[in-house]
């Protein structure tokens, strides 16, 4: 990619993101330690690894300290790996190098027998790749550090001879933190990866970090990860390397009267925010956009984080919008989930398959408040910051709702809750103003990236056309004196 | 030096009271050479004509020590009498070794 450096040798993983914050994968020929507690998918990720390698006619060797073979086949059956064929086929070894753990012991030994097995299947598979899982249990027969620490350089002295590219996972206790239980192991190693596993407002999460990798960048954020249905998922998020497509042309609102307000409409690929407190048509704007997009052929993927599909499609007759016949034609797909239901991290996973299949022009978002019922704000921030910068990348618009409970807004920040200004590139504010006769409401553009908008209140009703505005809106202010207008302003 | 057999007769029932010892090495690495050493000594003092040891190189027969299961050499299995025993190290320590193998160090059962 970029920022060249001397380039090292490297082996793909061809897991979901990890190739791209290894910047290229991992060291070939050499040792990569992977480490995390109970449960954080270290087993996964280097079947994964092994597996997505032999399936593209790489062979490879799995050792495993702990789970029997059997375990591990089913591990992988239920990721859509078939080992067992793998194994018929002679492109995956599986040692069961299970310590019969009532042992004894007399005097000095050292794991020479192991290695005589692995050469065995190495040599018979011509294997170029290991993993070796659980590698803290067969360390436990060690009673002092320093037979240890010489085992794990013999360990690593033959495997770096063989020029084997090899995936050492050791298990951490919950309370360690991290690292010194097995320091030596990332000294000796050529890279080390950490998974976490942990609980964040009641929802799991599950973070990648890079600790080290000699002789090669990496991303050293903490990663996402999910098990998705065909193995690991991370969401590498590099916002040094934002990629986002420039904004593009104008796509219309849906709202000839809020055209006039942004000289056009919304930008293609942009970020849009439609913010206000309940009632004020948040929704109804949004559907409103997603049934004129429909009807000019483009497809839009509505998430409704809120209330049910079919709620929401009946809700929307009442203001004239009907957004059934574009369900079936299928230019409109609405997604809903609870937010608690899950994790944000598989949310994202979700809506990123989704993604991907359905290849939407434009995606709304209903609405943003919900979100942070994922499990804490920064959860909710998680989410949206990396859907939104993946739905850029692809030059997908993107429409998130906020209900604002109370008051008015002032900023962006307030506006979305959780701060995620920096990516929003327009945003529509709803409001009700009281007066003696009645409740009115008003939209304001408060921001339009890279476009000039109006800056007056515009009042609006709904009716059962949908939203109407009885006065003609004003089109932005000095269109031929070119008025310089900051963001934000009001 | 006695009745240090290349590990053929592998089925093969033992009388009873006699002893069956499988020793795991790995080349001639010096603990491996230790083991062998340290066992034939025991054996001739405590279990003088009741013994058979069978050696194994796991460079050479990487499948022996699949069926084993042995992972750590040198290693020593009790074969016979039952119940089965593993022994790792290069068996320096006398006591621990006749202990694992139940024999009583006063000699003879």
């Amino acid at each position: 990619m970029r920022g060249k450096r001397q380039p090292i040798p490297k082996v793909l993983t061809k897991i979901a993101g990890l190739d791209e914050i290894l910047e290229g994968g991992l060291p070939r020929g050499r040792t990569t330690v992977v480490s995390g507690g109970p449960g954080s998918g270290k087993t996964v990720l280097g079947l994964e690894f092994l597996c997505r390698g032999a399936m593209a006619g790489e062979p490879g060797v799995f050792v495993t300290f702990e789970e029997r073979a059997e375990a591990i086949r089913l591990n992988a059956s239920a990721m859509g790996w078939d080992l067992a064929a793998l194994e018929k086929a002679g492109k995956i070894a599986i040692i069961e190098a299970r310590l019969p753990g009532e042992e004894i012991v007399s005097g000095d030994f050292d794991i020479q027998g192991l290695l005589a097995i692995v050469d065995g299947h190495v040599k018979r598979i011509g294997a170029r790749q290991i993993v070796m899982d659980a590698l803290d249990v067969l360390l436990r027969i060690y009673d002092d550090f320093k037979h240890e620490r010489n085992e794990l350089s013999r360990l690593h002295d033959w495997l770096t001879d063989r020029g084997l590219t090899s995936v050492l996972s050791v298990k951490t206790r919950h309370d360690d933190n991290q690292g010194s239980q097995y320091e030596f192991l990332d000294f000796m190693a050529d890279c080390v990866i950490r998974l976490d596993h942990r609980v964040l407002g009641q929802v799991a999460t599950r973070r990648l970090r890079v600790i080290k990798y000699r002789g090669s960048g990496f991303g050293t954020n903490e990663y996402p990860y999910v098990f998705g249905e065909r193995g690991i998922v991370l969401f590498p998020l590099t916002t040094a390397e934002l990629t986002h497509q420039p904004l593009g042309t104008k796509v219309s609102t849906g709202l000839k009267g809020l055209d006039l307000m942004l000289e056009g409409g919304f930008r293609r690929a942009s970020c849009v925010l439609i913010s206000g407190n309940s009632g004020t048509g948040k929704t109804t704007l949004a559907s409103t956009f997603a049934r004129a997009a429909c009807q000019r052929g483009e497809r839009v993927l509505y998430l409704n984080f809120e209330e049910s599909k079919e709620a929401m499609i009946s809700g929307m007759l009442s203001p004239g919008i009907d957004l059934r016949p574009s369900l079936d034609d299928k230019t409109l797909l609405v997604q809903t989930a609870m937010p608690e239901s899950t994790g944000s991290d598989n949310h994202l996973n979700r809506v990123m398959e989704t993604i991907a299949s359905f290849k939407p022009d434009h995606l709304i978002l209903d609405a943003v408040s919900a979100c942070v019922r994922m499990g804490s704000k920064q959860a909710a921030f998680d989410f949206m910051m990396r859907l939104v910068s993946v739905v850029k990348e692809h030059g997908i618009t993107s429409i998130l709702t906020n209900q604002i409970s109370s008051g008015v807004a002032n900023s962006d920040e307030e506006l979305s809750g959780i701060g995620f200004s920096s990516v929003v590139d327009a945003v529509v504010q709803l409001r009700f103003v009281e007066t003696d006769e009645e409740l009115i409401r008003q939209m304001l553009v408060v921001k339009s990236r890279g476009s000039a908008h109006s800056s007056r209140r515009q009042s609006y009703v709904i009716t059962d056309r949908g939203i109407e505005f009885p006065d003609t809106p004003h089109p932005p202010p000095g269109r031929a004196g070119k008025v310089r207008r900051k963001d934000g302003g009001k | 030096m006695s009745k240090a057999s290349l590990a053929k007769p592998r089925a093969r029932k033992s009388p009873p009271g006699h002893y069956l010892l499988r020793l795991f090495m790995a080349g001639n690495g010096s603990n491996s050479q230790k083991a062998l050493a340290n066992l034939h000594r025991l054996c001739q003092e405590h279990l003088e004509g009741r013994y058979t040891i069978e050696t194994v190189d796991v460079v050479q027969d990487f499948e022996a020590a699949v069926r084993d299961n042995i992972l750590v050499t040198p290693a020593l299995i009790l074969v016979a009498p039952l119940p089965r025993v593993v022994v790792l190290g290069n068996l320096s320590d006398a006591p621990t070794v006749l202990a694992a193998l139940r024999v009583s160090e006063g000699n003879h059962e």
